[in-house]
C-alpha cells in the first residue's frame, strides 16, 4: 500500500507537474531539453522500480527458502528438529528424578537414603507424519529396593490413520490404571497410589485408539502378551495365554467453555486373560515407600482366568483437580503346579485432589508456572498442596494357603499430604508424607514376622525433577 | 479366547474403522499461470466423479515455476499428479527419483497433452515502443519482461521461440544465440515464474513488453483491463505443449491411483477440453478448438521436436548447468 502510494509521488510525477507550469515560458529550444530531461526521469523511475522488484523477489526467495529448512526447536518441553513440513521429526526429551527418603519410627528396618528414582532419555520421531516411534530407556533403576538396571521401558510404533483411529505396536502401558496412564512426572504425588499396585504396567501388544465424537470420547483396545499386577513385559511372553485390555474414557462437557463440569471426565478399563506360571501372578505389592507389604508364596502359581475392571474419573477446574479409581483384580492361582485352585479377588482404590496455590490451573500434564522461580527477579514458580487417600485389600482365602499371613499383611491403607513447587514448567521439586497403616489376615500371629509390617510405615519423600 | 480369536476380532475392528475413514484427496502440483485453468476444472471433475462413483474428492493445487515444482516432487512433495509447463520437468521425476516410469509420456493422448499454448507479446495500451516482432524486443531502451528459465518453464518456452524466430530468420543456430544474448541484455529482471513475471509488468509497472504465456496474456486483459493492455501477436512462435502425469510411486502409495488417472484422462473429455478453451489454452480436440477459433490467433507454430531435437536435448543444451544460458546472461 505504502509503496503503491509512493509510486504515485515519484520525482517523474513531481518534476512532471513543475515542469507544466514552467513550459509556457519556454523557448522551443529548451523543449528538446525537456523532452531528454523528461526521458532521463522515466529511466530513473524504471531503475527505481527495477531495484525495488529485484528486492522484493529476494525477499520472496529468502521467504520460501525459509519455508524450506528444516525447523529446529529447543523448548521446555524437548528438542526437536523436523522438516519444513513438520511430517518428518525427531524429538529428544528426558526424565532424571533424585529423591531424598526418610522414614520414621521404623527402628531402621529400612534405609533413609538418597536414590535415583528415573533416569530416562526419551527418544520420538514421526516419519511420513503418519508413523512414529519411541523409544525409552530407563536408567535409573527404578525402585527404591532393586539395584540400578537398564530397562528398555517403552518401544513401540505407531499408525496413524485418522485421529479416530490410531494403532501402536511393541511395548508400552495397557489402557487400564487411571494414575499409570498418567506420567509419573505430574501425578499429584511422587509416587503412585497403592491402586495402581493391581493394574498391568507396559505389556508388549497391539492397540487401536483414537477420539470420537468431537474430543467427548476417547477409546482404547489392544491384544497382549499378559502379565501379572503390577508388572512390566521382560519381553519374553512368559506363557501361551494373551490378554485384551480396553478403555473408555468419556469428557462428556469437554466442549462446553465455561461450564463447572467442563472438566469432569470418566470411564472405565479392563482386562481379561489367562496367566500361568509364577509370572502369571503378581510379584508383590508395594507401600509408597516401595516396600512389598504383600506377595505369593514362592511356590504359588496362577493358572486359570485372570480379569480386572476399574471405573475411574478425572475433574478439573480451574486450580482445583481431583482424580478417582477403584480396580477389581482376580486371578486364579494354585498353591503349587498341582495344589487347590482358587480365585482371589483383590481390591483397591485411591482418590487424589490437589490445589494451586499460586492460581494457574491443575493439569494432568504439569503445572505451567505464570513466572519461573528466578531468585533474582523475586519470581517463585507455581505451589500445589496435594492429598490422597489410598486402600489396598487383599482376599482373605489367599492365606495361608497362598500367602503366608505371618509375613503379609492383607490390606493397606494410606494417605498422604504433598506440597508441590514448579519451579519452571520442566522441573518441580516435591514434598510428600506419605503413611501406610496395615492389617493382618485372621489367624496371623500378633507380631507380624515380617520387621516392616510391625509398624506403620511413616515416610518424607522429597524429590528433585526435571522432565522435559 | 483363543489367540486367533483376539487376532481376527482385532482385525475386524480395525477393517471397520478403516472402511468408516475413508476419504479422497488429490494434490495437484502444477506451474504458475494454470490457477484459474484448475480452479474450474477441478470443480468439474470433483462433480463427475461423484456421479461415477459416490465418492467425494478433494483436488488440492500447488503453484509455482515448473522447474521449481517439479525440484518440489522430487523432494517429496506428496503430488499425485503433475501438470507442468514442460516435458523435461516431468522427465526429471523419472531422471532423479524414478517417481514415474520412463515412458509417462505415452500414457495418455498426444503425448499426454491435453491442452497447447504458445508464447506471445504483451505491451502497454498504445504500444508505445511500437512492438511488433521478435526483432523490435533487442532494440536499445526497450525493457523486456520474462522469467528466469532456470525456474520458470514458461520462460524456457519464451527463450527457444526467440531462439526460433532468429534461427529461421538468420539461417542458423549462432543467429539464435546472437538474438537470445541481445535479449536477455534488454531483461531487468528475472522473475521466478511466470505469474511473478506478469506481477512485475502489470502490477509493478516494469518494462516496456512481457514475453508470455498466450492463456496468461488473455488473463491479463480480462483482469487488468483491455483498455490497459494489448496483445502482440509475432510472426513466429513456438507450439508450448504442456504436460500431465501421475505419480506412480505417490498414487500407490495412498491408494489413489484410479482417481488420479480418471482425474488427467477426464481433461481430454469434452467438459475438460471446454473448460481449457474457455481457460485460454488451446484444446487439443478439433471439435471444440473449434468454438474458440476466434479466439486464438493464427501464426506459424514451430515444434520443440523439430527445432530443437526434443526438450532431452534442448534442457541439457540450453538450461543445463554451463548450458547456453548461463554463458549468454550475466547477472
Amino acid at each position: 500500500m505504502r509503496n503503491s502510494f509512493l509510486r504515485k509521488f515519484t520525482p517523474a510525477t513531481v518534476a512532471l507537474v513543475l515542469l507544466s507550469t514552467v513550459v509556457p515560458r519556454l523557448t522551443a529550444a529548451d523543449a528538446d531539453d525537456l523532452k531528454v530531461l523528461r526521458d532521463q526521469i522515466r529511466a530513473l523511475e524504471q531503475k527505481l522500480l527495477v531495484l525495488e522488484r529485484k528486492q522484493e523477489i529476494k525477499d520472496e526467495d529468502a521467504a520460501t527458502a525459509a519455508k524450506a529448512a528444516p525447523k529446529i526447536s529447543i523448548t521446555d518441553k524437548g528438542f526437536t528438529l523436523a522438516s519444513a513440513d513438520s511430517a518428518n521429526s525427531f524429538k529428544l526429551r528426558g526424565l532424571v528424578q533424585f529423591d531424598a527418603r526418610v522414614f520414621l519410627n521404623d527402628n531402621g528396618i529400612v534405609n533413609n537414603s538418597f536414590l535415583l528414582r528415573r533416569a530416562r532419555i526419551i527418544t520420538e520421531g514421526t516419519f511420513a507424519k503418519n508413523y512414529s516411534f519411541q523409544i525409552v530407556p530407563e536408567f535409573g533403576g527404578g525402585s527404591a529396593t532393586a539395584a540400578s538396571a537398564f530397562t528398555v521401558l517403552d518401544a513401540n510404533l505407531g499408525v496413524t490413520i485418522s485421529k479416530e483411529l490410531q494403532f501402536k505396536f511393541g511395548k508400552f502401558k495397557e489402557p487400564v490404571g487411571l494414575e499409570m496412564l498418567s506420567s509419573d512426572s505430574w501425578t499429584f504425588f511422587n509416587e503412585r497410589s497403592l491402586a495402581t499396585n493391581l493394574v498391568p504396567n507396559r505389556d508388549i501388544g497391539a492397540q487401536a485408539s483414537g477420539e470420537l465424537f468431537n474430543g467427548t470420547v476417547n477409546y482404547s483396545a489392544g491384544i497382549f502378551n499378559g502379565i501379572a499386577d503390577a508388572a512390566s513385559s521382560t519381553n519374553a511372553d512368559f506363557d501361551n495365554e494373551k490378554d485384551v485390555a480396553g478403555r473408555v474414557f468419556v469428557s462428556p462437557f469437554k466442549n462446553d467453555a465455561g461450564s463447572p463440569v467442563q472438566g469432569l471426565s470418566f470411564g472405565l478399563a479392563g482386562t481379561l486373560g489367562r496367566q500361568k506360571g509364577t509370572s502369571g501372578r503378581t510379584a508383590g505389592y508395594k507401600t509408597d515407600g516401595q516396600q512389598t507389604f504383600f506377595s505369593y508364596a514362592a511356590t504359588t502359581v496362577a493358572d486359570g482366568q485372570s480379569w480386572r475392571v476399574s471405573p475411574q474419573f478425572e475433574y478439573r477446574n480451574g486450580s482445583f483437580g481431583a482424580i478417582g479409581e477403584y480396580v477389581f483384580s482376580t486371578v486364579n492361582v494354585r498353591p503349587s503346579a498341582t495344589g487347590a485352585k482358587a480365585e482371589l479377588k483383590n481390591k483397591a482404590w485411591q482418590l487424589s485432589a490437589g490445589y494451586v496455590l499460586t492460581g494457574e490451573d491443575s493439569s494432568a500434564t504439569g503445572v505451567v508456572p505464570k513466572q519461573n522461580f528466578d531468585f533474582a527477579n523475586g519470581t517463585w514458580g507455581a505451589f500445589e498442596v496435594a492429598v490422597r487417600f489410598a486402600d489396598l485389600k487383599i482376599d482373605d482365602k489367599a492365606f495361608p494357603l497362598y500367602a503366608s499371613a505371618a509375613t503379609n499383611a492383607d490390606e493397606a491403607a494410606n494417605f498422604g499430604l504433598g506440597l508441590n513447587w514448579y519451579l519452571s514448567k520442566a522441573v518441580r521439586l516435591t514434598f510428600d508424607y506419605y503413611q501406610t497403616n496395615f492389617n493382618f489376615a485372621p489367624g496371623s500371629p500378633l507380631v507380624s514376622t515380617t520387621p516392616l509390617l510391625r509398624q506403620d510405615e511413616k515416610g518424607f519423600i522429597t524429590r528433585f525433577q526435571v522432565s522435559f | 479366547m483363543k489367540f486367533k480369536h483376539y487376532i481376527l476380532s482385532f482385525l475386524a475392528v480395525a477393517a471397520t474403522a478403516l472402511a468408516q475413514a475413508k476419504s479422497i484427496e488429490l494434490l495437484n502440483v502444477s506451474y504458475d499461470p494454470t490457477r484459474e485453468l484448475y480452479v474450474n476444472y477441478n470443480k468439474a471433475f470433483a462433480a463427475h466423479w461423484k456421479t461415477q462413483t459416490g465418492d467425494d474428492v478433494i483436488i488440492k493445487q500447488s503453484h509455482g515455476g515448473s522447474g521449481k515444482q517439479a525440484r518440489g516432487v522430487i523432494d517429496g512433495l506428496q503430488a499425485d499428479v503433475v501438470t507442468l509447463a514442460l516435458a523435461a520437468d516431468v522427465d526429471a521425476l523419472y531422471a532423479n527419483a524414478k517417481l514415474i516410469p520412463q515412458d509417462w509420456q505415452k500414457r495418455l493422448p498426444e503425448n499426454s497433452t491435453p491442452y497447447t499454448s504458445t508464447i506471445v507479446f504483451v505491451v502497454r495500451k498504445g504500444n508505445p515502443k511500437g512492438i511488433k516482432d521478435w526483432d523490435d524486443l533487442i532494440k536499445p531502451g526497450v525493457s523486456v519482461i520474462t522469467p528466469n528459465p532456470k525456474t520458470s518453464g514458461g520462460a524456457r518456452w519464451n527463450y527457444l521461440a526467440a531462439w526460433a524466430y532468429a534461427k529461421h530468420k538468420q539461417g542458423g543456430d549462432e543467429g539464435g544465440k546472437a538474438f537470445v544474448t541481445a535479449l536477455y541484455k534488454n531483461v531487468p529482471v528475472l522473475d521466478s515464474g511466470a505469474r511473478g513475471s506478469t506481477t512485475t509488468f502489470v502490477q509493478r509497472g516494469i518494462g516496456d513488453v512481457a514475453i508470455s504465456w498466450e492463456n496468461e496474456a488473455f488473463l491479463v486483459l480480462k483482469e487488468f483491463g483491455a483498455d490497459q493492455y494489448e496483445i502482440v501477436v509475432p510472426s513466429l512462435s513456438i507450439l508450448a505443449e504442456p504436460p500431465v502425469s501421475i505419480v506412480d510411486k505417490v498414487v500407490k502409495k495412498k491408494g489413489t491411483e484410479a482417481v488420479a488417472k480418471a482425474y488427467l484422462e477426464y481433461l481430454y473429455s469434452d467438459e475438460g477440453q471446454d473448460i481449457a478453451g474457455r481457460n485460454f489454452y488451446r484444446p487439443r480436440n478439433p471439435t471444440i478448438a473449434a468454438k474458440y477459433d476466434n479466439v486464438f490467433p493464427k501464426l506459424e507454430l514451430v515444434t520443440i521436436d523439430a527445432e530443437f531435437g526434443g526438450w532431452t536435448k534442448a534442457q541439457k543444451t540450453h538450461f543445463a548447468d554451463g548450458g547456453v544460458f548461463d554463458q549468454i546472461y550475466q547477472k
